[in-house]
């Protein structure tokens, strides 16, 4: 086997030319979000895995034209990895801005992924900036900044019950816009399967309802969902030349379970779809 | 000598009449779960349990080599009602093994259809045509089933008799059949046939859709059969006993006959006698085994059985009574068959064991509490770096940096320079809820009963939380019907964990029965009551709930599955932790894939309990 063997196919999706990644509405969404932005208020955006959050958000700063800042959140991030911390650079002290600080003096959209992954104290910071007063005070430099009115405060969370120890708090959760995201309808996902792939219509639309049928058993036998994301992967590597059944194997059902028995189950659906 | 030749003449006897393939064939118990999960998947009812389905004599014409075998007379027809999918337990009709495996999944994806197809039917509708109905959709939905259908039809209808080989009307009949399977939904009308004629062969592709007599419900609804073994057969449950209903006799005297008795009846019948009175105490489960049918018939004037011999589960005298705390609390419960929650429907109440004695740790288990409490104690200081600390085992370097800064711009610098290893606050409650009902008066080996392990289990776990500093209760329950659920506060979290609250552990009993979801309700109440920020209702159960009235089989696990969304909802974390080793699919159904843990071995309870809150706490 060789290198030569398998091309590089261009990246699947992403730019639809125009610049803005594409992003297929499923209801206001795109309205509710360019309110919120010209009304300088803070989006939460709630769903599960795979969904399109991130996809949404890119969009849509491409589309206000602002610029993005992303950060993705884990339990070791603390507040000095948004707001800046001072770093020795030559023997010299040096200020050094974080992402959530950037998008402050800038302007533009600070988008935190997985928000509830981080530490509790840590989304404090987050509350002046998050109400009328729009403000990020920082104590090490004694500097407080007002935000810009293109300045725009985006968070993102699952909210399975696996995070229900972790959870967000009411004072944070509530000084957002909420928006829920769910999976879309079948023919829509088929739709999105074979703008983001190129893949022909009918394996977009059976994968759609494989789908389907396997998001029968969230919160039974599986603990999450499958997610569009893993369709893409699928209808990408069967494009590519591999057998659907085997691309939905590798692509879908193993990325769901570990358990033998679920897995089996999950390839008798998809062999029930494109044997 | 002669038995040897028999056993020869049977085995090659039925080997050429069935035509079965037994090295090929594939068992419902080894693919019961992907088939219960395929089902589901494509929208299969998920309240359903996945069985084994009953052996019907179903009478139709056999061959002349089938009828000297005396094999294809006991079939196993699949069937759905509305609390199974009954497959048979084996399949191998095929020659290759992966055919009889993909007739299962056929199976299992018709039932799904037929599931999906809403009741206004058409009129004169019966099972052919609805199965027929399902294959065109199956088909239709799962495009990858159309090669696999046309396998199973292309390898099955050579087994079936061909019309040639009946008498007229029969062939004319399983022509039709015949063509039904071929191009399902060609056949609209069924060839009449003469009223003494056999029924026609099972056939193996297709499912009975629920059958018109809904025994188990009606009988739920008289509030029977609940404390009834649950049709469970010795060699594990493998296969379930079809109820018939049929009419009591109407005569007034028991054991008179009202047949002419020169007609004699084998055993495995049922003779129309009113037992009005139930010598038996003890049913023998292998009578039931070898009956193809349990005739079940309700006694008259609404009188039952159960009711005359459960009087020993009634309630103790008040003076003999536990003692009752508070007036009891009204709570709703969930009827799954309306879909509402019925406000005020259950009675809470309560109580603390009468005469409890203020006691020591056992000496047995003193040991295996001074251990754990070692280990909780770790648990305890679960520590974590804090920074900014004016000493500790690091220097904190963003901290050294800032003083750096502030020195450097002529500010006085801070003087928390260091970091340190500090015990991280658990802000973390828990509420304990033990079954206590009859059940848990089984014996798990032979020394103890399950009751003796939870006692155990209940005041290891105290001693271990005691060592965490987490803020916990205890609590037991059991139920006798809507109006009375026995709610046991062993520990609460306000009381601490000593004399008092062993003697309450110790003091405990079986009795009654198991009605989760009140029990879940009022522990939900209670727990809600906890400022701590993570709050974690831990269930240790031994079986199904169920109660003396409806509260049985699916009523029961749909309330309690209920209650478990509500906790859920109101921000608890609910777990369960089972020794009932046959409940991984209710479990899952209730709990979801990760809300439960199973345990093999019920003795192992004690030691587990605490190492899984451990696990669950981390």
């Amino acid at each position: 086997m060789r290198r030569e063997d398998f091309p590089m196919p261009p990246p699947a999706g992403g730019k639809g030319g125009g610049g803005a990644p594409w992003y297929a509405p499923v209801g206001g969404e795109e309205e509710i979000f360019a309110h919120a932005w010209r009304n300088r208020l803070p989006v939460l955006i709630k769903g599960p895995t795979g969904c399109g959050k991130t996809r949404f958000v890119s969009h849509m700063a491409a589309t206000l034209g602002v610029p993005l800042f992303t950060v993705s959140c884990h339990d070791d991030l603390t507040s000095a990895d948004l707001v800046g911390r001072h770093l020795i650079v030559g023997g010299e002290t040096v200020w050094c801005d974080g992402p959530l600080t950037r998008a402050v003096r800038q302007g533009g959209i600070c988008y935190l992924d997985e928000i509830v992954e981080a530490r509790k104290d840590t989304t404090v910071v987050l509350h002046p900036l998050a109400d009328d007063r729009r403000i990020l005070p920082i104590d090490r430099t004694g500097e407080v900044l007002t935000a810009p009115p293109s300045f725009m405060l985006v968070v993102s969370y699952n909210p399975g019950y696996q995070n229900l120890l972790k959870g967000l708090k009411p004072s944070t959760r509530q000084r957002f816009v909420s928006l829920r995201f769910d999976f879309p309808d079948p023919a829509r996902e088929a739709e999105i399967l074979r703008r983001e792939t190129g893949c022909d219509p009918e394996l977009a639309r059976r994968l759609a309802g494989l789908a389907q049928a396997l998001r029968n058993l969230r919160d039974h036998d599986l603990e999450e969902a499958p997610s569009t994301r893993l369709l893409i992967y699928a209808a990408t590597l069967t494009r590519a030349g591999m057998a659907p059944l085997e691309a939905c194997r590798v692509a879908v059902v193993e990325s769901l379970t570990d358990d033998i028995d679920v897995a089996e189950a999950l390839l008798e659906v998809a062999r029930a779809t494109f044997d | 000598m002669e038995e040897a030749i028999g056993r020869l003449w049977h085995r090659l006897v039925t080997r050429a009449a069935d035509g079965t393939h037994p090295q090929a064939a594939a068992r419902l118990k080894d693919l019961s779960r992907p088939l219960a999960i395929f089902f589901r998947a494509l929208g299969g009812d998920p309240g359903l349990r996945l069985a084994s389905a009953t052996a019907e004599r179903p009478g139709h014409r056999r061959r002349w080599l089938a009828r000297v075998a005396g094999s294809g007379e006991r079939l196993f027809p699949s069937r759905r009602d509305h609390e199974a999918l009954r497959l048979p337990p084996v399949i191998d009709a095929f020659p290759d093994a992966a055919l009889n495996r993909d007739a299962y999944f056929w199976l299992a994806a018709l039932a799904a259809e037929l599931d999906a197809e809403t009741p206004p039917r058409r009129h004169g509708d019966d099972a052919s045509h609805r199965n027929q109905r399902a294959t065109l959709r199956v088909l239709r939905d799962w495009p990858g089933m159309a090669r696999r259908y046309r396998r199973l039809v292309d390898a099955y209808l050579p087994r079936r008799r061909a019309p040639r080989e009946l008498p007229d009307a029969e062939a004319r009949r399983e022509a039709a059949i015949q063509q039904a399977l071929r191009a399902p939904g060609s056949v609209e009308r069924w060839p009449d046939v003469p009223a003494k004629t056999p029924p026609g062969e099972p056939v193996l592709l297709w499912l009975r859709p629920d059958s018109g007599e809904r025994v188990a419900a009606r009988s739920a609804e008289a509030s029977d059969a609940a404390g009834a073994p649950h049709g469970e057969t010795k060699d594990g449950g493998e296969a379930t006993h079809k109820a018939e209903r049929a009419d009591a006799p109407r005569d007034k005297h028991g054991l008179l006959l009202p047949f002419r008795a020169e007609s004699l009846l084998s055993l495995a019948e049922f003779f129309r006698i009113n037992r009005s009175v139930d010598d038996d105490g003890e049913p023998d489960p292998e009578a039931a085994q070898d009956l193809d049918q349990l005739a079940i018939a309700p006694t008259r004037n609404g009188e039952r059985l159960a009711a005359r011999v459960r009087f020993d589960l009634d309630l103790p005298s008040a003076a003999e009574d536990d003692d009752r705390i508070g007036v009891g609390i009204a709570l709703p419960e969930w009827d799954y068959r309306k879909n509402l929650l019925r406000p005020n429907h259950v009675f809470v109440q309560d109580m603390l064991p009468r005469h409890a004695v203020p006691s020591p740790l056992p000496p047995r288990l003193a040991p295996t509490a001074r251990r754990l409490r070692e280990r909780f104690a770790l648990l305890r200081a679960g520590r974590r770096w804090a920074k900014a600390r004016p000493d500790g085992s690091e220097l904190d370097l963003d901290a050294v940096v800032r003083a750096h800064t502030d020195r450097a711009c002529r500010r006085t610098p801070g003087e928390n320079l260091h970091m340190a290893l500090e015990r991280r606050e658990r802000d973390l409650a828990c509420l304990l809820l033990a079954d206590l009902s009859l059940s848990t008066d089984a014996w798990v080996s032979n020394e103890a009963r399950v009751i003796d392990v939870i006692r155990d289990a209940l005041l290891l776990f105290g001693e271990a939380l005691r060592a965490t500093g987490d803020r916990f209760a205890l609590c037991g329950f059991s139920s006798v019907k809507r109006h009375h659920v026995r709610f046991q506060r062993l520990k609460d979290f306000s009381a601490p964990f000593d004399a008092r609250a062993r003697g309450h552990i110790e003091a405990i009993r079986p009795g009654y029965y198991t009605r989760l979801g009140a029990a879940i309700r009022r522990a939900s109440r209670m727990l809600e009551q906890e400022p701590a920020a993570r709050r974690l209702l831990l269930i240790l159960s031994d079986g199904k709930p169920n109660d003396l009235d409806l509260y049985d089989s699916r009523y029961g696990i749909e309330d309690t599955r209920m209650a478990v969304v509500e906790a859920r909802r109101a921000g608890l974390l609910p777990f369960c932790l089972t020794i009932d080793r046959d409940g991984g699919d209710y479990l899952k159904r209730l709990f979801g894939p990760n809300g439960y843990a199973m345990l093999r071995r019920p003795e192992d309870l004690p030691h587990r309990l605490p190492m899984l809150y451990a696990q669950l706490t981390r």
